[in-house]
């Protein structure tokens, strides 16, 4: 149905009512012959079908206009549950089509408002239990920035204890290296002393060789000298025997010439002599003998002291020959220990390039640890702030929650359908 | 100890002995000598229970008398002295300070055969 305005259906019915009443009047006129009569009874119709046609329209409007304010009554009770009719399709059609708008525009809002109620409160029960866990989590933050506060400046006491211990261990790191230096120097030196010694026993040993050559070349004359001895002493023996034999031979003429008796006399004198002889011979032979003896005595102990000096001199030679193979061997060892030495000269030095560095980090650990402490302190008072920040958040939850009762409160004075 | 020069046969040296079983300390043994078998005495021994100073080495004096032959080991033999005849008779004279006595073969054959045997 098209929408028609209040006025276009005045004016309409206006004009149908104007058309029913020259219509009456015209059948009055026909009717009547009187003028008057006719005016007159126009006139009444015409009044009368405008007090209906008037009191009609007007009820009309009125009744519309009373069911909206009723409507209108009810919505400010609360009760958004009830339609707005839609019974015309003028004027207040529209005003009607805004009001039912303006309720359903109410009712979402109130619905919205409900939602927001209680996603409010949920969120705010939510924000509490979170408020209070953050703020018991603000405790225990407070109370781990305080520990981490303690343990920063412990930890930069520590580190910087070590920083020191470790500065010492430096310093002993080098001393220990330029002690790795004069010990590399001094078996250097022991090492060129070692080689000097090796070369001088290896000299004495040449001469030793030397010594033991003449030795045996001096012992040559001994042993010659003594073969000699010993053919002397042979001689001797025969010499004694000889003399022996003589002595006997003379004895054994003296008996014969005693048994020729007095003939026999001159033989016995002449026995007797050779006898004498035989006597001196075999004393002077005694006397040879003992000087031989002496000699060959002095021989032996001469032999025996060069076969001494010999084997000493042997001996010798074998204490220079291993103490130049000990000689050689430290030179081994010393180049051994010289190359140790070095290499623990290197390690030293390199140990002291780390800890250096290492030191150079201690110093790092050192400020870095400084500033943790400034930053847990920074952190503690954070915390604490936090945790009045958390108080206030709290109380202001608390009084959101309130607004939000409030709110809940007042939603439930609207009443919606279903 | 001395003997006359008549009982002398000869003075030998390094000549083996022979030793003899179950006869007295004194004797030694016998010798093989140009053809004769003399029995041995050690006179140190014989005389004094010692044996001679020439018992390893020895002077043998070779005695002969009648038909008995003896060899006799000294401590030395001085030589031949001249001396009074006594007829044999144990005669004791002083010779370079030492004592000298004469003695008879006879004698030290009687003696040697007194002596004990087999010790």
């Amino acid at each position: 149905m098209s929408r028609t305005s209040i006025r276009n259906k005045l004016i309409l019915s206006f004009l149908v009512l104007l058309l029913l009443l020259m219509m009456v009047i015209a059948v009055i006129n026909r009717l009547t012959d009187d003028y008057y009569t006719a005016q007159a009874i126009s006139v009444a119709l015409a009044l009368a079908a405008g007090a209906v046609f008037g009191g009609y329209f007007s009820r009309s409007i009125v009744r519309r206009l009373n069911s909206l304010s009723a409507v209108a009554r009810e919505i400010s009770h609360g009760d958004l549950s009830k339609d707005i009719p839609l019974l015309s399709q003028d004027e207040i059609r529209d005003l009607e089509e805004v009001f039912a708008s303006m309720v359903k525009d109410l009712r979402e809002m109130i619905l919205d408002i409900k939602n927001v109620a209680a996603k409010m409160e949920e969120t705010n029960k939510t924000l509490s239990n979170l408020s209070e866990k953050v703020l018991a989590s603000s405790e225990e933050i407070d109370e781990s920035a305080m520990a981490i506060a303690e343990g920063s400046e412990q930890q930069t006491m520590i580190v910087q204890k070590t920083s020191l211990i470790i500065n010492n261990c430096l310093d002993q790191m080098d001393a220990a290296g330029r002690q790795s230096a004069q010990t590399v120097s001094k078996i250097n030196n022991a090492l060129v002393k070692t080689g000097t010694g090796e070369t001088k026993a290896r000299q004495t040993l040449g001469y030793l060789d030397n010594v033991l050559r003449q030795i045996v070349e001096n012992t040559k004359p001994i042993y010659r000298l003594s073969n000699n001895v010993e053919k002397i002493r042979m001689v001797m023996h025969v010499m004694d025997e000889v003399a022996q034999k003589t002595e006997l031979l003379s004895l054994n003429a003296s008996i014969e010439a005693t048994r020729a008796g007095e003939m026999g006399k001159g033989f016995a004198l002449v026995a007797n002599e050779i006898r004498s002889m035989a006597e001196n011979s075999k004393q002077s032979s005694r006397e040879i003998r003992r000087i031989v003896d002496d000699i060959f005595q002095d021989n032996k102990a001469v032999i025996q002291a060069l076969r001494k000096s010999e084997e000493d001199v042997g001996k010798g030679r074998g204490i220079i020959g291993s103490m130049v193979a000990t000689f050689r061997e430290m030179v081994s060892g010393v180049k051994e220990i010289s190359s140790e030495v070095t290499a623990v000269e290197k390690v030293t030095l390199k140990q002291i390039k780390e800890i250096r560095g290492l030191l150079s980090h201690f110093e790092t650990l050192t400020r870095l640890a400084q500033q943790n402490f400034v930053s847990t302190q920074k952190t503690t008072v954070g915390t604490r702030n936090q945790k009045e920040g958390m108080k206030k958040i709290v109380e202001l939850m608390q009084s959101l929650n309130t607004l939000s009762e409030r709110m809940m409160v007042s939603q439930r004075r609207f009443r919606l359908r279903g | 100890m001395g003997i006359e020069a008549k009982y002398i046969y000869r003075i030998a040296d390094n000549v083996s002995i022979v030793p003899v079983p179950l006869m007295p300390v004194c004797y030694e043994g016998l010798i093989y000598y140009r053809g004769d078998l003399f029995d041995v005495i050690d006179m140190g021994r014989f005389i004094k229970k010692e044996a001679s100073t020439l018992h390893d080495d020895p002077y043998i004096i070779l005695l002969k008398w009648n038909a008995e032959k003896v060899g006799l080991i000294p401590d030395r033999i001085v030589g031949i002295k001249w001396v009074e005849d006594n007829g044999g008779t144990g005669a004791v004279f002083n010779e370079r300070g030492d004592t000298v006595k004469l003695m008879t073969p006879d004698g030290i054959w009687k003696k040697l055969a007194g002596l004990a045997h087999g010790t």
